[in-house]
């Protein structure tokens, strides 16, 4: 079973406030670090495991500029054989033009796969829309927001999808196939940094981005970025905790949620 | 691989007789030291009960290292990738963020907003003195009162001294504890860089787990470090603090571990609050060297244990009520965090020593 994983470098912005700069062209992510995309990770975790009890290997392959490769080199470390990094100029955002560099790539290099996993989603762009396309592209079967492989066949495999209401669905589907993985499929294991270490040493191959691209215009592009309207409601208690506690209890008290 | 002993140990047992965390848990130091010595397996929750004290190094009759051991055996863990979640969490915090809780780097200064004087960059200051504070009183809401305390005491004073900023790394004292060695070098490598670059020459420590990590585990940086009850503790006794209001209390301290057991600073912290006029300075039965651990260290803080059994935290609250304390008084953050929480629910009250010096000194 030979599994490919996309993998994504995304920055670790959820504890920070963004600045957006020129004229909402931007965002400022000088001073922001960057990580492996959360349901990456879960993606190689599980990957690694299936090759871990049958044959097979993990690639994990990035699109996206030289720093990239700290996400492949995790990747190694987790268990991946192989690291491909599609190197790019530019930022890729458009969903569209990513599935087609990787539809591309992948065709191109000739590289053989039963399984395609994805993130269900980057943490930075949150199309959640790279699978899909690249499954459409590559005219096999894909699945969304999987939350257990519970059957893997030959030719087919038993994948169970995380639905609302407490509902998951079991679909089958035939091997090629691509599936977006869901967090909380497994949990990742922790990677050292001594075991960064040693996959730094294992090399991992480049690809100049220009190759897998034919250069027409992307089908999205951002106009500009926004910060959420502010909404009105909310009061700022002041004063000491004892003082603010009086305040809030008063409020609770008028708002007839404590008597 | 570290220098353990563990080959030279006799099984007296004196290592178990001292652990804080013995008879009322699965944890057994000296049948991990036994089963270490003949390569046995370890069952993989127990290493992670140990609290990095030090008692057992520090009591052994043979010069065995059962706490380094421990990080031996988790290190072992952690290269396997098999350690507890939130242990896993807070190692990849400090990876991202260089803090276990994951707050943002760019916001390690913010406590400084709260002071109504400025704290140039150590680059700037001419003593090259740095007040180091702790990921956790950067950004705990509870403990953040005590680098905005000290900084206001050092300023009364006439004391230069300049901050990291957001380029302070954390110090890795428990990171290396938990076993994570390589990204300790990775915490210790990015803060030596930047005392070398910024040519600091004192560091003033407010957390004594960063203290013990700066002082003895950064490799001979020429860097005069203290806690900063020692740094306090000379400006009382050369005159240029004077506690000027009186503060009638009947105090009880709790000795850190890091503090005292381990780097013997036992009486800088009572000699500051002997100068407080009206304290009636009281003692744990176990006290200085026999102090007992609040169980906040060696990654405690991020783990809580399987086992239901009364916490040290808990003992020591129940004796400072016996004792008839108004207060108990320590001078590390995880102590205080770790003891208020009893107290809270008995009734007790819990201090850092900076909190009492921000009432007592006219700043």
């Amino acid at each position: 079973m030979n599994i490919l994983v996309f993998t994504k470098r995304v920055p670790a912005a959820q504890e920070e406030e963004l600045k957006i700069t020129g004229d909402g062209k931007d965002v400022d992510l000088t001073k922001i670090p960057f990580k492996i995309n959360d349901w990456d990770a879960y993606a190689v975790e599980e990957a690694v495991r299936i090759v871990e009890k049958s044959e097979g290997a993990v690639t994990s392959i990035a699109i996206g500029d030289k720093e990239s490769d700290e996400v492949l080199r995790r990747a190694v470390a987790m268990g991946a054989k192989d690291g491909f990094l599609v190197e790019m100029e530019q930022v890729v955002q458009d969903p569209f033009e990513r599935a087609r560099i990787a539809h591309t790539f992948i065709q191109k290099e000739s590289i053989p796969f039963d399984m395609i996993f994805t993130g269900v989603q980057s943490e930075d762009d949150q199309f959640g829309a790279v699978g899909a396309i690249l499954a459409a592209l590559l005219k096999v079967p894909f699945a969304s927001m999987v939350i257990a492989i519970d059957e893997i066949e030959k030719g087919h495999i038993m994948v169970r999808r995380e639905l609302e209401g407490g509902l998951q669905e079991r679909v089958k589907l035939t091997l090629p196939c691509v599936l977006g993985i869901q967090s909380g499929i497994n949990e990742p294991r922790y990677v050292s940094i001594m075991g960064i270490r040693k996959a730094s040493k294992i090399e991992r191959k480049f690809f100049s981005g220009a190759n897998y691209t034919d250069g027409s215009a992307h089908m999205i592009e951002v106009n500009r970025w926004l910060y959420p309207a502010q909404k009105e409601g909310a009061a700022m208690l002041e004063g000491d905790v004892g003082q603010a506690c009086s305040k809030l209890l008063a409020i609770l008290k008028e708002k007839g949620v404590r008597q | 691989m570290l220098n353990t002993r563990v080959m030279t140990c006799i099984q007296c047992g004196k290592c178990t007789g001292s652990c804080p965390e013995s008879g009322k848990t699965p944890f057994n130091i000296r049948t991990l030291v036994r089963k270490r010595q003949f390569d046995g397996a370890i069952a993989d929750g127990l290493p992670w009960y140990c609290t990095s004290c030090g008692t057992c190094t520090l009591r052994c009759p043979r010069d065995v290292k059962p706490s380094e051991m421990i990080i031996e055996i988790r290190s072992a863990f952690v290269e396997n990738g098999d350690i507890p979640t939130t242990i896993q969490k807070a190692l990849e915090n400090t990876f991202v963020q260089r803090n276990p809780w994951g707050r943002s780097r760019n916001r390690r200064a913010e406590w400084v907003d709260k002071l109504d004087f400025e704290i140039p960059h150590v680059g700037d200051t001419t003593a090259k003195r740095l007040l180091f504070t702790c990921c956790i009183h950067a950004y705990d809401p509870r403990c953040i009162v005590v680098p905005v305390g000290i900084a206001r005491v050092l300023k009364a004073a006439g004391v230069e001294f300049g901050i990291l900023g957001e380029e302070e790394a954390c110090c890795g004292n428990e990171i290396r504890r938990i076993g994570e060695s390589g990204l300790f070098e990775e915490l210790r490598d990015e803060n030596k860089g930047s005392f070398e670059e910024y040519g600091v020459k004192e560091i003033i420590a407010l957390s004594p787990h960063c203290m013990n990590a700066l002082k003895n585990e950064y490799e001979q940086t020429g860097i005069k470090v203290v806690h900063y009850t020692e740094a306090i503790h000379d400006l009382v006794k050369d005159g240029s603090l004077v506690p000027a209001k009186p503060y009638e209390k009947r105090i009880i301290y709790h000795d850190p571990c890091f503090l005292g057991k381990q780097n013997k600073i036992f009486d800088s912290p009572r000699e500051i609050l002997r100068s407080i006029q009206g304290v009636t300075l009281l003692e744990f039965s176990r006290n200085r060297e026999n102090s007992l651990c609040c169980e906040g260290g060696g990654g405690r803080m991020f783990f809580d244990v399987d086992t239901v059994y009364q916490r040290n935290s808990e003992v020591r609250v129940l004796e400072a009520i016996e004792m008839e304390a108004d207060m108990i008084v320590t001078t590390c953050p995880f102590c205080l965090m770790n003891l208020e929480d009893p107290a809270n629910e008995k009734g007790m009250v819990v201090k850092e020593l900076s909190e009492i010096l921000m009432e007592v000194l006219e700043t």
